[in-house]
């Protein structure tokens, strides 16, 4: 609870018009993996609350949540990276996050911290080595933090594409590399 | 001037003040258009449109904009002074909207931020010839007026009387080097002096329109020549000392040297008329006239208009004893003021409304107040109260954003008006119930489709003349657009009296694109069926492409674009009498009555209109089908059964009939019975939308906040009976 409210005010710190973000990245575990993502898209960090489920969606769209007042969708990121679910405790949090005109609640299973990731340290995902799937950059970069990377993941695309199995794939083998270094 | 002005916010009252003066001009004159000529009033108005377009845009530095008003105005000027017979009225309507078009294209232009360069030139000389018609006595029915377009002012050709008390001035003034739009100055100079003046030249002389004349006059100087009975003293004065004039020479000479014009080559190619101070007025009068018509021999050039290709449309469509109730009565006392709102706060106002409903909600339905022996009798007033006030609030913010369908219908009439013109059909145009309002949203969804489907009447609907005459119809087609608001939806719909959907040949252009199962039966697929058919992409029985549609783009884009307001799209129509295309379009901001019920873990409302009954339901009242499909039989009726639970895959819900409620929902004349786990009460809601991230589940339409926040979800019954 206390690390969700210290992020909070972390993530508040950093106002959105504040061109020092460019490089801050709200990293979160999932998985064996922690993945990134550019703080300007991210509106606020909240504990896990009462989703309203609504029926014949895709599985990793949980349902509705009630944001002080305002209706937001909840995806829950294990699923959406077609991975194991995992039970919700209370470290579960949800990152909402604003895409272009859509809001939208990321269930993740942890919060790490708030990094800053220099251009430098930030290199091209690998190779998938299905020449179409490549396309598919929700994974941006790797971005290196220390001995650890982070996945930094494109909002834009972990919302909207359909098929996100490749992250499975990013995952094994940035595993290797890890294992390696 | 120095100063440059920084005129943002005067270009958005510009635009806007603009944009609505068109509006209302469109409309009048589409009024009228049916009329032997405009009414008094309406060319007074016209008149004064124009005056303040050409006005505005004259300080907004629009010279193209300036000057076609600046014809237009002229035109009704002339129209109001002199009150001419035979005007050919169609045509002029033709003329205004296509200056109100050309105007209207300007302004997107200067709204988008590109810079307004249309060409206005072909406009102004259609302007001036249809001008001279009318001077010189009116149309000649279908022909072209034998006329040249005319480039200078008439004054030219006809010589002012000179008085022996006129004295002639040389006048050069000189602006500063730095003086921006020099040309504007210029011409605040000439306008100083036409007062006073009997004859007035200046040079260079396209100081209105043509923007080069500023570098020109900066460069050579500003030369007026000056008929008037004035003296140098009063035409100092009238020029004035201004901060952009470095010099001012004024010279006095004689009649000859006034009439040898300027010294160098300003000249037009047309060679100048000597003025004759001796002849008669009359004389001077014929000999122009005589050259005019020897210049239309000389080079009769083409007109600037396309001949009209059916001459049906010209005067000779006046219909006798035509007594039509012209400007709809317009009550001159009725027009109401406004005031303009950035959408933005209207948009945060209806936030805020939807709180207070649900914050309301909460209050009156606090679980504090459950605890039993409170007396609540005051409380309850209060709270009654409360809630009448805030219903009216409801009503009053909700109608603010509401804007009436009257400008969308009056987009439609233009587009009757210019396609039937076009196609050679003629079409009468009825609008129903156009008052009706809308939310903002809807309107601005619904223009494109609409426009397609009266698009579609008007072109495939409605026959050409013959065809109609010979199956004994009336020459003029109907197309009729109406609107109404009914159980939360708005209907719009647009009829036609034309040939109607031919089914035989969409079927037999479907079984050809393969759309059709090939082991289905024509037969076999009702009239609506068909008629949905062409709503599919790529879909059209036109043999040729037109202009206007053939493509087979449309209709599916349509139809999508209705669907994306919630809406749907019905088509019914009857081989021989024509077409009917309806729109049914929820009103989605809606704060509505609605019936709270619960299966399993999951909240759900409906509007309360469309449930026509709760009932306890005993098992023997069942049919099961083998098909899996349920049915139950009350009082005598044979309704379909849904099971909420199960058709949405929900968890936990009660299985047994007898332990949930029965709903009879009816909407229009279908009838589903849906069996939920319980009910909880009825509340007033407010409609909130699905977030369009989440793609369309079938049956539900919605979503809203109920009193102890938790989120229900809000069905359709239309969708439930799919």
């Amino acid at each position: 609870m206390d690390e969700a409210n210290e992020l909070k005010r972390m993530s508040m710190q950093y106002d959105s018009d504040d061109t020092n973000e460019k490089g801050k990245y709200m990293t979160f575990k999932s998985g064996n993996e922690y993945f990134g993502l550019a703080i300007q898209y991210v509106n606020e960090i909240i504990q896990m609350q009462e989703i309203t489920a609504i029926p014949e969606t895709e599985d990793y769209i949980k349902g509705l949540i009630n944001l002080r007042g305002k209706v937001v969708p909840v995806i829950d990121v294990r699923l959406r990276f077609k991975q194991e679910p995992l039970a919700y405790n209370d470290r579960t949090c949800i990152i909402v996050i604003n895409v272009k005109t859509a809001t939208v609640g990321l269930i993740v299973e942890k919060i790490a911290e708030v990094v800053e990731i220099k251009e430098d340290n930030i290199l091209p995902p690998p190779k998938i080595g299905h020449a179409d799937k490549a396309q598919n950059k929700y994974v941006y970069g790797i971005g290196k933090v220390g001995n650890a990377v982070k996945l930094l993941l494109d909002p834009d695309k972990l919302l909207n594409d359909e098929d996100l199995s490749v992250v499975e794939q990013a995952n094994d083998m940035s595993v290797d590399e890890e294992g390696e270094v | 001037m120095a100063e440059e002005f920084n005129t943002d916010g005067m270009l958005d009252m510009y635009l806007f003040e603009n944009e609505q003066l068109l509006e209302q001009l469109q409309e009048r004159v589409l009024d009228q258009k049916d009329a032997d000529c405009f009414d008094e009033e309406s060319i007074n108005e016209i008149f004064r449109t124009m005056h303040t377009i050409k006005g505005s845009s004259g300080i907004m530095m629009f010279d193209n904009i300036t000057a076609v008003s600046h014809k237009l105005e002229d035109i009704f000027y002339y129209l109001r002074e002199s009150q001419p017979d035979n005007v050919p009225h169609l045509e002029l309507v033709e003329h205004v909207l296509e200056v109100e078009d050309f105007i209207s294209g300007e302004l997107e232009k200067i709204r988008n931020g590109s810079p307004a360069d249309g060409d206005s030139s072909g406009i102004i000389a259609g302007l001036d010839k249809f001008l001279e018609m009318i001077k010189n006595g009116g149309a000649q029915g279908g022909e072209e007026p034998p006329e040249n377009v005319h480039v200078e002012p008439k004054q030219f050709y006809i010589a002012p009387v000179a008085t022996s008390a006129s004295r002639f001035y040389k006048i050069y003034i000189n602006f500063y080097p730095e003086t921006e739009m020099a040309n504007v100055h210029a011409y605040k100079t000439v306008y100083a002096l036409k007062e006073m003046a009997e004859d007035l030249l200046y040079s260079p002389e396209d100081i209105i329109a043509d923007e080069t004349s500023a570098q020109k006059i900066l460069e050579d100087g500003f030369r007026i020549l000056l008929q008037a009975q004035c003296t140098e003293e009063e035409i100092r004065n009238a020029i004035g000392i201004g901060y952009d004039i470095e010099k001012v020479d004024v010279y006095e000479c004689k009649a000859e040297e006034f009439l040898q014009g300027f010294d160098f080559g300003e000249h037009d190619d047309e060679p100048k008329e000597v003025i004759d101070l001796e002849s008669s007025v009359e004389e001077i009068e014929s000999k122009a006239e005589a050259k005019e018509v020897e210049k239309a021999k000389e080079a009769p050039k083409e007109p600037a208009k396309p001949k009209m290709a059916p001459g049906d449309f010209v005067i000779k469509s006046k219909e006798p004893g035509k007594a039509k109730k012209l400007a709809k009565d317009r009550n001159k006392g009725e027009k109401a003021s406004f005031i303009s709102v950035n959408v933005k706060k209207m948009d945060q106002l209806m936030d805020l409304i939807g709180e207070l409903v649900i914050s309301e909600s909460v209050v009156l339905q606090n679980p504090d107040l459950k605890v039993p022996g409170l007396n609540l009798d005051r409380f309850n007033k209060a709270a009654a109260q409360l809630a009448k006030i805030s219903t009216d609030l409801q009503d009053v913010i909700m109608s603010m954003r509401m804007v009436s369908l009257s400008n969308t219908f009056q987009k439609m009439n233009r587009i009757v008006f210019d396609v039937s013109r076009k196609l050679g059909k003629e079409i009468e145009f009825e609008m129903v119930g156009e008052q009706t309002e809308v939310d903002k949203n809807i309107i601005e969804k619904i223009s494109d489709p609409l426009m397609h489907i009266v698009r579609n009447s008007v072109d495939h609907g409605i026959e050409d003349k013959q065809t109609r005459m010979e199956s004994g119809k009336s020459e003029k087609g109907k197309v009729i657009l109406s609107a109404k608001t009914e159980a939360g939806k708005v209907w719009i719909s647009v009829t036609d009296d034309g040939s109607g959907l031919d089914r035989a040949k969409i079927l037999a252009k479907a079984r050809k694109q393969g759309l059709l199962d090939p082991n289905k039966p024509d037969e076999a697929y009702s009239d609506k069926e068909v008629y949905q058919l062409i709503t599919l992409p790529g879909f059209s029985t036109n043999e040729e492409v037109t202009e206007y549609s053939g493509r087979g783009v449309g209709m599916d884009v349509v139809v999508q674009n209705i669907q994306a307001i919630g809406g749907t799209l019905d088509i019914e129509s009857t081989p021989g009498f024509g077409s009917t295309m309806s729109l049914k379009i929820p009103l989605t901001l809606a704060i509505i009555d609605g019936i709270v019920m619960e299966t399993g873990k999951s909240s759900f409302v409906l509007e309360t209109g469309v449930i026509k009954e709760f009932v306890r339901v005993r098992e023997e009242m069942m049919i099961y089908e083998p098909n899996g499909d349920e049915y139950i039989m009350i009082r005598g009726e044979c309704y379909p059964v849904l099971r909420l639970g199960r058709w949405y895959g929900l968890e936990e819900y009660q299985e047994s009939v007898e332990d949930g409620v029965m709903l009879i929902l009816e909407v229009e004349d279908q009838h589903v019975c849906l069996l939920v786990d319980r009910l909880i009460g009825e509340q007033e809601i407010v409609v909130k939308p699905i977030p369009s991230y989440i793609k369309k589940v079938k049956g539900l339409s919605g979503c809203t906040q109920l009193g102890d926040g938790s989120i229900a979800l809000i069905l359709d019954a239309t969708g439930l009976m799919e």
